[in-house]
């Protein structure tokens, strides 16, 4: 494909189903399981990096959603994977605008994985390699600054609690479960602000009855029932199959009742059908180019645009100056 | 597609972290500016200013405004594709061979305040505006450019930095090293560019720093805690040389041929206290716009 191709137009697609996920992954990521695994490793490494140096939970978020949506794009190899963590907590950092310097940065983090000293050089060769991979990280959000940008999930369970006039307990609760949200796919399936939603709703009834949730329309919020709801069950979902990796266990605010898988999965019960955004046919997902075709990192000009019509524009004038 | 879309004719332009060319998008044969970001060059990786320009362009779309229309990496550099524009209010100044009247500055100052109106609804502070990022179209038109120190309104327990600005047109909030300031940044640029045109020369050129402070108080007063409040309690403040305001008369006789609506317009801008300086709406509504001349048509505005 490359040598045939000078050129490429990407239109960014920042959020992706299960389904297009899956599919995409399937070019990059060979052992599911070490995935998940080392997934969990990474959250951790980065959460610590973040205490040492201080983060915010926004600097950790989009340091999360550029580490899972990289791999979306490129192989997945466990000996890189905590240099290409490094770099996206970097990159992170400079998009969320709480900067550190890269030295800085490198060495917590050679500090936090190896026992050994860490030298200057050590840290320099570890820094030209984190720098590497910045570009890549971009490409693989095709330059979308529209994401982690200014919604961050623990600023819109504050907004979004008051404005649903819960209560603090709640709101605080949903701030811990949101922590543990950050650990799932989520990030790449639904907007920040959708699952500031969930983690409420959640966090609501655990403490409340479900009945108790506040009429509202979605739309109002900028989102609907679908994309909240993907939210929402993906999070039950965790707590029901990954209760012993969850930090919410450990970290109830005072005053909220112990929780447990059972816990969960009795609000799953009272949920009724489990729904989230509609996915298209297995046929649609083969025939989509960009789900199937892994990336070509070796074409000349790889463009990267926003706007569908700046694309459909462009199309219309090839198709012109062909018939020409 | 077979063949690249955009090209790179010539070289127009180096900053610190970008090289700028002058191409062509095949597809429509329309002249862009290309910004090739040096990024092996940075110690610390692909640098801030590019982020910021992609960042806020890319959220920014406005008649006053460069747009950014593609982006696209080529031999593993990070190029951003922006509209063509071939000149800049600081060529215009400089150029004595340019006659402007005050119509036209009325024009100049009414687009570029509509672009920063513009940043400014969209909770953007731009922190470096001056006739250089003030650039011009081929028709006319003022275009807000150089994204590289923008950021969004801070949140309120948020620390910013003082070392934005170029210093002639920097706030003295900024001057006396502030760490929460707000988009009344920007406007104290505008009021500093307004001068300026009606000048043709600097209006508050300091050396450095230092004389910046001195150079922007001797010109406007040094501000006191009765129009200020807590003035007083910037570190840099015991140091200083108190200077009046100028009184109107004076300023009658540094801009001679101003009106009465140009010299508040102009006043409303340079407010010491950025919270009793006017902001992007107040100028816009001024009364200075409401006056004959009207706003130049830009088209009809020779700059060349």
């Amino acid at each position: 494909m490359s040598s045939k191709f000078e050129t490429q137009l990407l239109l960014s697609r920042p959020y992706l189903t299960r389904k297009q996920l899956l599919k995409l992954q399937s070019n990059t990521i060979t052992d599911r399981r070490t995935y998940n695994q080392k997934k969990i490793a990474i959250y951790k490494f980065l959460s610590d990096i973040c205490i040492q140096l201080k983060f915010p939970r926004r600097t950790l978020e989009t340091a999360v959603y550029f580490y899972q949506r990289y791999y979306v794009f490129n192989a997945f190899e466990t000996e890189l994977c905590y240099t290409v963590a490094t770099s996206c907590l970097l990159l992170s950092c400079k998009q969320v605008e709480t900067i550190k310097k890269a030295n800085e940065i490198c060495s917590v983090s050679l500090r936090l994985r190896s026992a050994g000293k860490v030298t200057p050089d050590i840290i320099d060769n570890f820094k030209k390699r984190v720098l590497q991979i910045e570009l890549r990280i971009l490409e693989a959000c095709a330059f979308d600054y529209r994401v982690n940008n200014s919604v961050h999930i623990d600023e819109y369970v504050v907004k979004m609690g008051r404005e649903l006039k819960l209560d603090y307990q709640t709101c605080h609760l949903a701030w811990v479960i949101a922590y543990d949200a950050l650990k799932l796919e989520t990030l790449l399936i639904v907007p920040q602000h959708t699952i500031a939603l969930a983690v409420l709703k959640t966090a609501h009834e655990l403490l409340h009855s479900r009945e108790s949730w506040p009429k509202f329309r979605y739309s109002a919020f900028e989102t609907d029932e679908y994309s909240v709801s993907q939210a929402y069950f993906d999070i039950l979902n965790f707590f029901i199959n990954s209760f012993s990796i969850c930090d919410l266990r450990e970290n109830l605010p005072a005053g909220v009742p112990p929780v447990s898988i059972d816990t969960f999965i009795e609000l799953k019960k009272n949920a009724g059908h489990e729904f989230g955004l509609k996915e298209a046919s297995d046929d649609a997902i083969e025939a989509d180019a960009y789900l199937t075709t892994p990336r070509d990192f070796s074409i000349r000009e790889r463009r990267y645009v926003l706007s569908p019509k700046l694309v459909a524009d462009e199309a219309q004038q090839k198709n012109f100056n062909n018939h020409r | 597609m077979s063949q690249v879309e955009y090209t790179k004719e010539r070289k127009v332009g180096e900053g610190t972290y970008a090289v700028v060319y002058l191409g062509t998008k095949q597809s429509s044969g329309r002249k862009i500016a290309v910004k090739e970001i040096k990024t092996s060059e940075f110690k610390d990786g692909l640098d801030m200013s590019a982020i910021r320009e992609v960042k806020y362009l890319q959220e920014i779309q406005h008649e006053n405004v460069i747009e950014l229309i593609d982006i696209f990496l080529a031999y593993d550099n990070l190029n951003l594709v922006l509209e063509f524009l071939p000149s800049d209010l600081e060529k215009v100044i400089k150029d004595r061979s340019i006659l402007f009247t005050p119509a036209d500055i009325k024009s100049w100052m009414l687009m570029t305040l509509r672009g920063v109106h513009h940043c400014h609804r969209n909770f953007i502070l731009h922190r470096d505006l001056k006739p250089n990022n003030l650039l011009l179209s081929p028709e006319g038109i003022i275009k807000v450019a150089d994204f590289g120190l923008a950021r969004t309104f801070p949140s309120a327990q948020e620390i910013l930095t003082s070392n934005v600005v170029t210093r002639w047109y920097r706030a003295p909030e900024l001057l006396f090293g502030a760490k929460h300031y707000t988009s009344a940044v920007d406007i104290w640029s505008a009021g500093v560019i307004f001068a300026e045109l009606m000048l043709r020369i600097p209006y508050l050129p300091g050396q450095n720093d230092v004389d910046q402070i001195e150079v922007t108080f001797r010109a406007l007063g040094t501000p006191t805690d009765a129009d200020w409040p807590d003035v007083s309690f910037f570190s840099a403040y015991n140091k200083l040389q108190i200077y009046p305001p100028p009184s109107r008369e004076e300023l009658r006789r540094r801009f001679i041929a101003a009106s009465e609506n140009a010299l508040s317009f102009l006043c409303g801008m340079l407010t010491m206290n950025p919270q009793k300086r006017w902001n992007a709406v107040e100028c816009l509504e001024s009364d200075y716009f409401k006056e004959a001349p009207a706003p130049s048509d830009p088209f009809s505005i020779k700059i060349s």
